[in-house]
């Protein structure tokens, strides 16, 4: 019994932590602002930058408009890339592809 | 300490909803294409042979075929799943990489469940794709047999977001995590990629990197995980517990001289286990103290900016690894190391042909080839 009850305030506890760490998140993320030399980033710098980090880049011409567009979603999974990054680059990959 | 929990609960709620429909910049939102009537669904992947030469042996093998299955049901859902094909054990071995369901909540935050590719360092599931991966083989300590898991069934949460010139990005989730073996051979190792659960704990783990640079071409991961009962239920092992830490490095530049880029890779990860005593086949007790770890460092060089066609699309790689066992382990003996070097030539973006020679403490030095096509 006393066990439950240990593991409970314990679970309590950890709920307590991880509300507490998403708020200070949120509340980051409305406070702070990517600088403006990251805001004018192209498509271009930010395909050659952030799918360089990991792959070769893949050229616009490669793929269709639709698959960028999951593609950019896998990407946005498996590599972090933020929305922003997301967005821009595959504009940028559609601009000339098919 | 609910009347607590809930105005918060309510609060992170509003939070999420408020940050759903802008951008990083407070931008609305604004969809790229409709995705009315339509279910979009595409297929990539990637396929590999290898060729072994050793004083032993010369042979073709290690054949893999890894289609990725990706669906973007709308704005917000996204599937994403990977079978693999494997002839490597001499046989035909099927096997589920990932099958992922992702939830885009906001800009900043992902959520998932299912069968995932956890970020735990940056070499399993990221750098060690057979695309991206210089060599044919794993570093020591990183492959099968090494540490951490390969794929973990659970729920998790991911995103990324800019502050200033950097950039953060953070993964943290809960799942059954790994499953301690007792048998005598392999006790104290881990089954790390169980479908199913042994007890009632979970494992929880996560990474946070930053990107320091305004060009993201340094990345530095931390991760973890921690489970506090890795043994079967019931079991006098039942509450073994186990912490495992990586630390990451990723860093490219262009060196205008050699016209030519230049990557540097590095990882190390360590696992710290309770100490327990284990039985051996004939019912005695044994301990050891299990805390392997293991590290690698690679660097490429690639001329990408020449214009010679067939020497821009030469690449140069140099590894270096080690994995240290626990020495009174039946599996583990001595610690071990392993050096790599080889000369790839892409064929296209993601397809190459790898040529390594390869040599590791106690093991024949090796020649592999392996083509790898992307697609």
């Amino acid at each position: 019994m006393d066990f439950k009850i240990i593991a409970m305030k314990k679970y309590i506890l950890l709920s307590f932590i991880l509300v507490l760490s998403f708020i200070s998140v949120m509340f980051l993320l409305n406070s702070c602002t990517v600088s403006q030399k990251v805001n004018d980033k192209t498509g271009t710098q930010l395909w050659g930058e952030n799918c360089g980090r990991c792959h070769n880049a893949p050229g616009p011409g490669e793929l269709n408009a639709v698959n960028w567009d999951i593609v950019g979603k896998h990407m946005k999974v498996r590599a972090n890339i933020t929305d922003a990054e997301e967005k821009k680059i595959i504009e940028y990959l559609k601009s000339t592809g098919n | 300490m609910k009347k607590l929990l809930l105005p918060l609960a309510g609060l992170l709620i509003s939070q999420l909803l408020q940050a759903q429909n802008t951008t990083e910049n407070n931008q609305p939102v604004q969809s790229s294409s409709s995705y009315s009537g339509q279910n979009n669904f595409a297929v990539f992947g990637n396929a590999e042979m290898t060729y072994t030469s050793n004083k032993n042996t010369k042979q073709f093998g290690d054949l893999n075929f890894k289609p990725i299955f990706l669906w973007q049901i709308s704005e917000k859902l996204f599937v994403e799943a990977e079978p693999e094909f494997e002839t490597g054990e001499g046989s035909l071995d099927i096997g589920l990489e990932y099958a992922n369901m992702c939830y885009f909540v906001n800009p900043y935050l992902t959520l998932h469940a299912g069968r995932f590719l956890p970020k735990f360092g940056a070499y399993r599931g990221r750098m060690g794709e057979g695309f991206i991966n210089r060599f044919p083989t794993d570093p020591v300590g990183f492959g099968d047999g090494g540490i951490g898991a390969m794929n973990e069934v659970g729920v998790g949460a991911l995103g990324g977001f800019g502050i200033g010139d950097s950039k953060i990005s953070y993964d943290v989730y809960v799942s059954n995590g790994p499953i301690l073996l007792t048998d005598p051979e392999n006790a104290g190792q881990f089954d790390y990629e169980g479908y199913i659960g042994n007890n009632n704990g979970k494992a929880i783990g996560g990474r946070l990197a930053v990107l320091p640079l305004s060009n993201s071409s340094l990345e530095l991961g931390f991760s973890f995980q921690h489970k506090k009962k890795t043994g079967d239920l019931g079991s006098p092992f039942e509450n073994v517990s186990l912490n495992m830490q990586a630390v990451d490095l990723n860093y490219y530049t262009h060196l205008t001289p050699l016209q030519s880029d230049l990557r540097l890779i590095g990882e190390w990860k360590h696992q710290k286990t309770d100490q327990v005593s284990y039985y051996k086949a004939d019912s005695s007790l044994y301990s050891f103290t299990n805390s392997p770890s293991a590290f690698y460092g690679t660097a490429t060089l690639r001329p990408s900016h020449v214009h010679n066609t067939f020497i821009h699309n030469l690449e140069l790689a140099a590894r270096y690894s080690e994995f240290k066992r626990p020495a009174d382990a039946p599996w583990g003996g001595s610690d071990t190391h392993q050096f790599a070097i080889s000369l790839d030539y892409w064929l296209h973006w993601n397809s190459l042909l790898k040529l390594t020679y390869q040599t590791e403490k106690d093991e024949p030095n090796l020649f592999i080839a392996q083509v790898v096509f992307g697609f």
